[in-house]
């Protein structure tokens, strides 16, 4: 008896790495995705350039994309969903449904990568005002500008003269409930602090930080690099307010730590480095599949460090952001990692049949 | 200040303490004869503080600061919460540190925490230590001794409390005589004796009989609720107080108590049903917002009002609207916002015991919390400062005298601007 075929959710970098992967091994794939194009939230995000390493995002998702398409061993459905799911390990039937209606899927294995969504700053708290001052932005926000070439104060159209990044938006807090590191902000923050003084080399830009956390190569890649060879200006202290001044410029009120002084520093633009949570496809997923989530509703796996994508039920792995929150390094090795592991499991449940 | 061995104090020409034509140049440049290296930290003083029940989650402190721009002390001093933190783990005795008597437990700190550091609870734990140990400030001290003397901590005759009500045109009667009532009305230290206090009063028993309300009152049997004692360390007086107002309270048949103080409303909603004493309680704002159609006021105004959040109605209780409903009903009165108001409202530096500090505070603050607060009042072009809590009026009118504002601007409860509306009491 030969190999099912193995499900993979979510297009997209852990989804199509996945795929790529099982593909590449000679495995059968079929990727669902509920968008209508692959690349994930890179793509939908309009991120213009990839962190750390400035790959234009669009090029790269689509460099990943081309690894798969046109691979007879991979079916790729977009504008799909999976809505039903029974069945074990080595032989579960699901349910997707698509542009052209609803199909049962017999398959092996399956590979849950659907990732996250960006934490929105007005949900728990108006700390910020941002939905109240158009120029209190997000990285989110600031990445879509950045892709247009051009960064521009939104209440008056001009480049900013004075920019500054807020960390730790909707991470490490108790209250809101997130209290992990997104991990990829600090960065991401520094890389778009030297595309705007890029962009703009009249903007002084500024970024408040309780920790800069630059694990790895990111500390020379990004954090260095904006410090020694764009100016930018690292100040140790969260803003905990923005007001507005008489002039019309935002206000940030925060504490210097190192200094211990109040500071109150007006901007032009605020930007809010704002962090993970689960996206809703991961935590639909896991109803659908029946996986338990952790206290964060991240997809809980269960083997700790040296396991990170088998989940609680036999047979289905998850990758990515979707167990947590990732950057693209972690998204794609977990991916592969995932790929293996479900190889493993239609593989073996192929060779149990056979003898 | 230790000196190095080498150095001959004689020698040294910038003294500790040295008044020179009446300024006191003393410290600043005597700074470098201290140790500046930190040859070690000192976690045994921050473990005595996570030791104690309550005192836990100052470990919990990563320095993000948020707290420090939102502390009202901070503003006006260089205390912050995070501070706290810091000098603990550097070398400081918090259970020793002028920092221990500062914070006003406004909770704004608390608000913005990503970490739930809770100085509320943190505050009264260590107080409570200092206060066993005997390191009280005076002013504070005597606080405490008139409260346990008299009941009160102002140091009035316990058997005079109930004496505002003869002033009253309005019947105010005592649960005493009256046995059950719809609603006691626990009317707290500052309204039974401090005479801004009083005013308040006299203008709320003309409203709850205007309106009709069975209500009745403990008088002289009413002892101080005693949360904001509890709040600066004195743990077993506010025992002693709560168990005697609970028994009080017990002995009539009522179906909510209804306090002017919300320092009181603290009391009997979070602390009184550990010991015992149920009671659903409600501020005078609350109960009103919804009966101001009711009150007949027939004469506007014609003020600018701006409103001051008390720390223990607004953040600690989450009633910001019922003021401002009541504020709003009244006739010619606009009201205007600070720009510190409602879940940031500033405070007024009279909680958790800042009561009874403002002597020991003048050392380690430029300017008082209330003159902070008056002049931010000042700058929204308001007549009226309008409050509604005891603590505050007899706060801000001081302030409003230090500042230079009278003729500006003028403090009054909530409830005496309502009485105003009503017109002249012809009721007797």
């Amino acid at each position: 008896m030969s190999e099912r075929p193995i499900l993979v959710v979510g297009g997209g970098p852990a989804g199509m790495e996945a795929t790529r992967g099982l593909a590449a091994a000679g495995y059968r794939a079929v990727l669902v995705e509920k968008r209508d194009e692959l690349g994930g939230t890179p793509v939908s995000g309009s991120y213009a350039a990839l962190t750390p390493d400035f790959r234009d995002a669009g090029e790269a998702m689509a460099e990943m994309a081309a690894t798969i398409q046109g691979d007879p061993l991979v079916d790729i459905r977009t504008g799909s969903r999976v809505t039903d799911a029974s069945g074990q390990a080595g032989a579960f039937a699901v349910t997707v449904e698509g542009p052209g209606g609803s199909e049962q899927l017999e398959v092996g294995a399956v590979i849950l990568a659907t990732g996250f969504q960006h934490f929105d700053p007005g949900r728990e708290t108006q700390q910020y005002g941002y939905y109240e001052y158009d120029d209190v932005l997000t990285l989110v926000d600031l990445e879509r500008m950045l892709k247009t070439g051009q960064v521009l104060v939104p209440s008056t159209g001009k480049p900013p003269e004075r920019l500054c990044f807020i960390q730790c938006v909707g991470s490490r807090d108790r209250q809101i409930g997130n209290e992990y590191c997104s991990k990829v902000c600090c960065g991401v923050a520094a890389k778009e602090s030297i595309e705007v003084r890029k962009l703009v080399p009249d903007c002084r830009v500024f970024v408040f930080y309780i920790d800069m956390r630059m694990y790895g190569y990111w500390e020379p890649q990004i954090y260095w690099v904006s410090q020694e060879q764009h100016h930018v200006n690292y100040i140790k202290g969260i803003a905990t307010q923005i007001t507005r001044t008489k002039d019309g410029r935002l206000l940030v009120r925060g504490e210097d730590t190192t200094m211990g002084r109040p500071m109150e520093v007006p901007m032009d633009m605020v930007v809010l480095s704002v962090g993970m949570e689960p996206s809703p496809g991961t935590i639909e997923m896991a109803g659908v599949f029946g996986l338990a989530l952790n206290k964060y509703r991240f997809i809980d796996t269960l083997g700790g460090a040296l396991d990170t994508v088998t989940t609680s039920v036999p047979g289905i792995f998850a990758c990515g952001a979707a167990t947590g929150p990732a950057d693209l390094e972690d998204s794609v090795s977990s991916a592969a990692a995932a790929a293996m592991k479900a190889i493993g499991v239609v593989r073996r449940a192929a060779l149990a049949g056979s003898t | 200040m230790a000196l190095h061995p080498n150095v001959d104090p004689d020698k040294i020409l910038e003294k500790a303490h040295h008044v020179q034509d009446g300024m006191d140049i003393s410290g600043h440049w005597n700074r470098m004869f201290e140790q500046r290296v930190i040859r070690d930290y000192t976690p045994e003083l921050l473990d005595k503080v996570t030791a104690l029940s309550g005192g836990e989650s100052l470990g919990w402190c990563y320095q993000c600061a948020q707290c420090v721009p939102v502390c009202p002390v901070d503003a006006v001093g260089s205390y912050g919460p995070r501070k706290i933190f810091r000098r603990t783990q550097t070398g400081a005795d918090l259970f020793a540190s002028p920092d221990l008597w500062q914070c006003t437990t406004c909770m704004n700190c608390l608000r913005v925490c990503p970490k739930e550091v809770d100085m509320i609870q943190i505050m009264p734990a260590v107080r409570e230590q200092a206060v066993l140990a005997g390191n009280v400030p005076d002013e504070l001290q005597k606080a405490f001794e008139n409260t346990s003397s008299y009941g009160n901590p102002l140091g009035e005759s316990p058997k005079k409390r109930a004496a505002w009500t003869t002033r009253s045109k309005a019947p105010v009667p005592l649960m005493k005589e009256k046995k059950r009532a719809e609603l006691l009305w626990f009317v707290e230290c500052y309204p039974s004796y401090h005479p801004r206090g009083i005013d308040a009063s006299l203008a709320l028993a003309r409203v709850l009989n205007h309106l009709g309300v069975d209500f009745g009152i403990l008088g002289n049997d009413e002892r101080c609720s005693c949360d904001s004692q509890r709040l600066a360390g004195e743990v077993g007086l506010f025992e002693e107080c709560a168990e005697h107002n609970i028994k009080q309270l017990q002995r009539y048949q009522t179906e909510r108590v209804l306090v002017t103080d919300p320092h009181a409303l603290n009391a009997f909603r979070r602390e009184y049903p550990r010991l015992g004493g149920e009671f659903e309680t409600i501020h005078y704002t609350t109960f009103l917002a919804d009966r101001m159609a009711e009150l007949g006021m027939s004469r506007p105004l014609g003020v600018k009002v701006t409103f001051h959040d008390p720390c223990y109605l607004g953040r600690h209780h989450g009633e910001y609207d019922a003021p401002r409903r009541m504020l709003r009903a009244i006739p010619g009165v606009e009201l205007l916002e600070m720009g510190r108001c409602r879940e940031n409202s500033y405070c007024c530096g009279g909680g958790g015991g800042g009561m009874w500090l403002d002597g020991f505070m003048s050392d380690h603050v430029n300017m008082r919390l209330s003159e902070n607060r008056v002049v931010e009042a000042v700058e929204t072009g308001a007549d009226v400062l309008a409050v509604c809590c005891p603590l505050e009026v007899s706060r801000f009118e001081d302030a409003v005298k230090s500042q230079g504002c009278e003729g500006k601007l003028v403090v009054k409860d909530i409830i005496e601007l309502v009485v105003e509306a009503m017109g002249p009491d012809n009721d007797s």
